[in-house]
């Protein structure tokens, strides 16, 4: 077949399937419109597991809490993820020490606090984590880890803790003797107690032991420990397992964490959880335990922090997981913690097996390195792991983000900055765990911001001044209740602010005074306000169990009199009064199992009788979502729930501009929809599946701002063009979509290089100096033309700019600059960045054409002034003009040093074909020798391996159009009379080149009368044919 | 009718599953699809003329010389002066007159691979078992909403490149690279499209490429092709060096980007 044929044909079977049916929207109809990850990575985020395999370069594998596996091949200094397609909790990971390219990664975290996620199994691969394929145990829920026999590799043990919020059978210590093939769960104990940790011994793969727990989660509780918990022991491969009881504590265990001495394998140590926690140590295999230590480092929060690694060459060194991490040098007795600076919460231990001064640690900050044992700290700073609750934006130009982290304090930084957004760009508040950050709308110094259970402050981020302003019982008031994740919600109308604990708060004031606009709007069941007991053998009351609160408020941007509110047991309730009434609307909710947590109520920002909620089942085990709408004020509601649909729900947005773009955010990650919730998709499009909890929209910009728990920040900027995605343009074989006119940023420093700190920082994707073209495709595009072209009002040709082919969206950047001029060879580089441009596009509209083969689309791009300009009209239109002057003289030069450059090589060519003595001959190159005496007195040409630093006209001349054309503001006094002066040069070469072209005329009837070419001229017109 | 119902046909055809598809027929669809093996082989010299956008608005000429057993030459150009690197069967060379230095330089062992790669006129899919390399089916995939069929090539160099395949045309619309640059693994990725009709054959006309994962691309936008034109050997062939003159002063550094032959910055993790 012809390539026409097949591209005939390929048309055809276009033709045929179009219009057959409706485009179905799934998650690559976005395509090329990708969300940008802005990071933070300055706090990074909590690392529930890590390995790593020596060698000349340490590789090292961290194991994210919510982010999925990175690896490092530098010696864990820069990471790239490489588990993205799959499930982003890692639980587990566990390089396999005989096959370092065989990993294995269980998940689901184990470290079971309230903000956790779970997985869906275990994944292995065989080439160091390029590729990953599910091998089962997907109903785990959650693997606290996994090891591989030392005698095979084939034969792999999970220790699996299985579900958190309800009782289920898949869970304890599963092993396959065939590399993930089949597998057998040998130890099982009760369908609510999990294998909880697991140690092979690394000499006899016969001897393994397990710890056993029994332990659950509630909304409102949190238990640890039981009678079913205990420490097991099988000497035959993990086929038979028997419990241990001799030494340890009598009565109800609770979290158990096991080592085995690599030095020498009889000796085990355990931290184990009773109603007095302590350390252990067996020197018989496991057999009989002594009490070692109770020190309060041995019982520090065991559900968060049970791990231990002994170390690979000193019998009597052990290190464990806690709030700061702590060591013991003579085998448990005594313990110390950790000095130097790192974030406290220590999940993830690795000690090198060569070299035990380096230590490698997971925290809930990120991953550290340290070179001396612990005594000091090198942060790695390129892992994006950030896991925000909440996220906002102020106005500035550009704006910034706002949001609180799980044990990361609250945060804000920039939502673009030319060369990336680094770590540095990051600013906190606060501190503690941090959720609501909202920016006073009246005064955007002034923010409001909380750490855990409603401790809310007013801070001035000009002084960073910070007063307490948490409102307090009254005489008579009962003791305020605050969720652990307090809501705050500033009017759209009027700009008070909203804080909810069992009863809804408002202030007029900033905070120093609060108004209550109603009762206690929770069941205020007390079998749900238990956190003070909450925790099990060790008391754990941290406000993580506050329950029967306030978790979301919303007033409607259309009424102020209507604000919703939801409860964490599981009301939905109404005022259309301004808080004098509030009508409970959960009963009209169809299917809603009972006190399901409300995550989310959304205000529709077009109607005040219309919203959205989402509720979270997952704290009873419902990993469903649910999301809802309601058009009358919550008497009825519609479910919006399809099976495209997946993970429990945390928030839904609807669009400010186009009511039936919706957005959910759920533990499974970013959806949308374009018909108002009866079609959704994934939103992966430069994003990973992460946890979305929160989304917000920028008014201005038109940005979704999307914030993960567990992968950062993203933003998705310019929501024009998917508000524009009607069914006739998803049936269009192509279409050209608006975007948001582009903004003529103020240009940066455009030579602005590499600061040189060093590769220890993650840069933030940023928006360049660019105005969209976004156009939709139906197809992928392989054959003919694609490209987009632009033209002024006067329908000149302005930029040709590729197109790219994806399928779905596309979105290709348009400089607003036209090439640079073309300028004349020389020695060097000319330095100046706005000297490799050419001048910007004024403001206005201008022509978009979408060529595609032969099909021509045609919209318009808008190009506005930068918000920030202070010079006036008059000055950026003399610079306007004064730069596209300076760019025609520099073409002017260029074309006189190619006319230069072209007779002196026409002399020489003409002379080399004359005898030598011929008197013609002579002549010429006379004239070949002025010519290049006149070039080289024009352009730099010197030369060499260094630095000339020679300037002569061509240089001058360059740089000052340059400069002229890097701002656009009123030139100065001293550039504008340069040009004078470099004109009249250019006007003195341009006299003496046509001083010596008068002698063309004569010289070339000379050469006629011998036969040859005459001398001529280089035109304009030729030059720029061939000028590079 | 009959013909035309017969073209619908073939469109359901290729767009129905083919997961029974083996490696040699998706190579073979591919030749196919891109003239026909005779028409391949029978191209002696190759010269493509276009332009590389470096970034918005950052344009440079570049032209790509291919010429039979095993030759290449790239030229970009940027204020008037000109970028060259070639090789020449069994040498790599570049000229970098961005730094002031006019002269031809040999080119590194890591550099003289991927030269050695891009002056294979046929592509390494023609003939690759007598070419010393690898290639194996990976499977049917998705990229980008797109059915391909995933090809991993191990050159004999031992680097692996992946090539993807579009499922419908049978032509490449992506190819990833792992380089190894001393040491460190490197990869890239490049998207392939604007396949347009020349001598018969269809050649892409659009080249994006860049680190994989990265928002940096550079864009190569192919206005010509011409086939066969005369290139003589010696453009591929080092030069000789010119006789530089002592350097004198000093002046300001070329911008990031430029002094190292237009390679960006690959090593700093970004957000994507």
């Amino acid at each position: 077949m012809s390539p026409r044929a097949i591209a005939l044909a390929a048309a055809c079977a276009f033709a045929f399937t179009a219009g057959a049916q409706d485009v179905k929207v799934d998650a690559d109809t976005f395509g090329g419109l990708e969300a940008r990850s802005i990071g933070p990575a300055a706090m990074s985020g909590r690392i529930s597991s890590l390995d790593a395999v020596p060698g000349d370069r340490l590789t090292v594998y961290v194991g994210a809490a919510a982010g999925g596996v990175f690896k490092s091949t530098d010696g864990g200094l820069t990471f790239k993820p490489v588990s993205d397609k799959h499930a982003m909790a890692i639980g587990a990971l566990r390089v396999d020490p005989k096959n370092p390219k065989t990993l294995w990664i269980g998940t689901g975290e184990p470290w079971v606090r309230n903000s956790v996620s779970g997985g869906d199994g275990v994944y292995k691969s065989t080439d160091a984590g390029d590729n990953w394929t599910k091998v089962g145990l997907e109903n785990t829920e959650r693997i606290a880890k996994i090891e591989v026999s030392p005698q095979s590799s084939d034969t792999v043990f999970v220790c699996a803790l299985g579900h958190l919020f309800d009782d289920h059978p898949d869970r304890g210590v599963y092993r396959t003797k065939d590399g993930g093939k089949t597998w057998e769960k040998t130890l099982s104990v009760a369908n609510d107690t999990g294998c909880a940790d697991l140690a092979v011994d690394p000499q006899d793969g016969r001897i393994v032991y397990a710890a056993m727990w029994q332990f659950r989660r509630q909304p409102d509780f949190f238990t640890s420990g039981g009678p079913k918990s205990g420490l097991y022991k099988s000497t035959d491969g993990g086929s038979t397992w028997r419990e241990i009881t001799k030494g340890l504590p009598e009565g109800d265990l609770g979290r158990i964490a096991i080592a085995i001495s690599p030095v020498r394998p009889a000796v085990v140590f355990a931290t184990v959880e009773s109603k007095k926690s302590g350390f252990y140590r067996s020197d018989d295999l496991g057999e009989s335990w002594t009490l070692q230590s109770q020190a309060a480092v041995t019982g520090n929060r065991p559900f968060y922090f049970s791990h231990l690694v002994a170390d690979p060459k000193n019998l009597d060194r052990v290190y464990k997981g806690g709030t700061l991490m702590a060591v013991s040098d003579d085998a448990g007795k005594t313990w110390s913690s950790l000095g130097g600076s790192y974030h406290p919460d220590v999940h993830a231990i690795w000690v090198h097996p060569h070299n035990p001064e380096t230590l490698l640690i997971g925290t809930d900050g990120g991953l550290y390195q340290s070179w001396s044992r612990g005594a000091r700290w090198l942060f790695v700073g390129t892992l994006p792991l950030s896991q925000f609750y909440h996220v906002s934006y102020d106005r500035a130009f550009p704006y910034n983000v706002y949001g609180g982290l799980q044990d990361n304090s609250s945060w804000w930084g920039p939502s673009r900055k030319g060369g990336g957004i680094l770590n540095k760009h990051w600013d906190s508040l606060v501190g503690g765990d941090g959720f609501w950050v909202l920016v006073d709308p009246k005064d955007e110094n002034l923010v409001y911001a909380e750490f855990q259970g409603g401790n809310i402050f007013r801070i001035d981020k000009t002084t960073g001044e910070m007063k307490d302003i948490k409102p307090s019982p009254r005489k008579g008031e009962p003791k305020f209740r605050f969720n652990w994740n307090t809501p705050m919600h500033v009017s759209p109308t009027t700009g008070a602010l909203y804080f909810g604990a069992q009863m809804l708060f408002r202030t007029k004031d900033r905070g120093e005074s609060w108004e209550r606009l109603s009762g206690d709007l929770t069941t205020n069941d007390p079998k749900r306000q238990r956190q003070k007991q909450s925790g099990g053998l060790t008391l754990d009351n941290s406000t993580a169990e506050n329950n029967t609160t306030i978790y979301t408020i919303a007033e409607s941007p259309k009424d102020a009199n209507v604000i919703w509110v939801g409860t964490d047991d599981g009301y939905v309730q109404v005022t259309r009064d301004g808080g004098q009434t509030w009508t409970n609307v959960t009963a009209n909710i169809p299917g809603l199992p009972k006190g399901t947590w409300v995550s989310e109520v959304e205000a529709s920002p077009h109607d005040a009788a219309t919203a959205f909620a989402t509720f979270d089942g997952h704290w009873t085990g419902d990993f469903k979502p649910w999301v809802f709408k309601t058009t009358d004020h919550g008497k009825t509601w519609t479910s919006l729930v399809t099976l495209d649909l997946k993970g429990y729900a945390h928030v839904v947005r609807q669009d400010l501009v186009n009511p039936e773009l919706l957005f959910v955010g759920t533990e499974s990650g970013l959806f949308a929809s374009l018909d108002g919730g009866k079609v959704w998709a994934a939103f992966t499009s430069g994003m990973p599946a992460a946890p979305v909890h929160d989304l917000q929209i920028h008014p201005r910009e038109g940005d979704l701002i999307i914030a993960t728990h567990g992968r950062g920040l993203y933003i998705l900027d310019d929501l024009t063009p998917l508000r524009a995605l009607t069914p006739a343009v998803l049936n269009a074989d192509a279409a050209l979509l608006p975007s948001r006119p582009g903004v003529r940023l103020i240009p940066g420093s455009l030579l602005a290089g590499g600061d040189g700190n060093g590769d220890n920082e993650f840069s933030g994707r940023s928006v360049g100096e660019v105005a969209w073209i976004t156009y939709y495709l139906k197809k992928r595009h392989v054959i003919g033309d694609l490209k987009v072209e632009i033209y002024d009002p006067a329908g000149k040709l302005l930029s040709t700019i590729p197109g790219n082919k994806r399928r779905g969206l596309n979105r290709v950047e348009w400089a607003m600059r036209q090439p640079m001029p073309k300028y004349a060879p020389g020695a060097g580089i000319i330095f100046s960045g706005g000297a490799f441009f050419g001048p910007r596009a004024p403001e206005g509209e201008y022509t978009v054409k979408l060529i595609q083969g032969k099909q021509t689309h045609t919209g318009q791009v808008r190009l506005v002034a930068d918000p920030r300009v202070t010079y006036s009209e008059t000055d950026r239109k003399l610079q306007q003009e004064t730069a596209w002057k300076l760019y025609a003289d520099v073409e002017r030069f260029s074309h006189l040093v190619a006319e230069i450059t072209h007779g002196r090589d026409q002399a020489r060519a003409r002379a080399e074909k004359l005898a030598k003595g011929d008197a013609l001959r002579r002549k010429l190159e006379t004239l070949e020798a002025a010519l290049e005496k006149q070039r080289v007195a024009l352009v730099a040409t010197q030369e060499g391996e260094g630095i000339s630093g020679e300037e002569k006209l061509r240089e001058e001349l360059g740089v000052l159009y340059g400069n002229v054309n890097g701002n656009e503001g009123r030139p100065t006094q001293s550039q504008l009379d340069r040009r004078e002066a470099l004109l009249a040069e250019l006007d003195v070469a341009r006299a003496k080149f046509e001083a010596e072209a008068k002698a063309f005329a004569a010289l070339s009837k000379e050469l006629q009368a011998k036969q040859l070419e005459p001398l001529t001229r280089l035109t304009e017109e030729e030059w720029r044919k061939t000028a590079k | 009718m009959f013909r035309k119902a017969l073209l619908a046909l073939a469109g359901v055809a290729l767009l129905s599953p083919a997961s029974a598809q083996t490696l040699d027929e998706i190579v073979a669809k591919n030749i196919e699809a891109r003239g026909g093996l005779d028409k391949i082989k029978a191209v002696k010299t190759l010269r493509m003329t276009g332009k590389m956008t470096i970034g918005p608005g950052m344009e440079a000429p570049a032209v790509i010389e291919i010429k039979r057993p095993q030759m290449t030459r790239l030229e970009i150009s940027f204020q008037g002066m000109t970028l060259v690197q070639a090789f020449d069967g069994k040498n790599g060379w570049v000229i970098n007159p961005f730094q002031g230095n006019p002269n031809p330089e040999p080119m590194s062992p890591d550099d003289t691979k991927d030269a050695e790669e891009q002056a294979d006129i046929d592509g390494s899919l023609v003939d690759w078992k007598a070419k010393g390399h690898t290639v194996e089916l990976v499977g049917k995939e998705k990229l980008e909403g797109t059915d391909v069929f995933k090809l991993k090539i191990t050159l004999k160099s031992g680097d692996v490149r992946y090539s993807f395949i579009d499922a419908e045309s049978w032509l490449e619309i992506k190819g990833e690279a792992k380089r190894n640059i001393r040491g460190t693994e490197m990869e890239t990725e490049q998207t392939i499209g604007d396949y347009k009709e020349v001598g018969g054959m269809l050649m892409p006309h659009s080249l994006e490429g860049g680190p994989k994962g990265s928002p940096m691309r550079q864009k190569i936008t192919i206005e010509k092709i011409e086939i066969d034109v005369a290139l003589d050997d010696a453009r591929f062939a080092m030069p000789a060096k010119k006789d530089a003159p002592a350097p004198t002063g000093r002046g300001a550094e070329p911008p990031a980007g430029l002094g190292t032959g237009f390679t960006p910055d690959a090593s700093r993790p970004t957000g994507k």
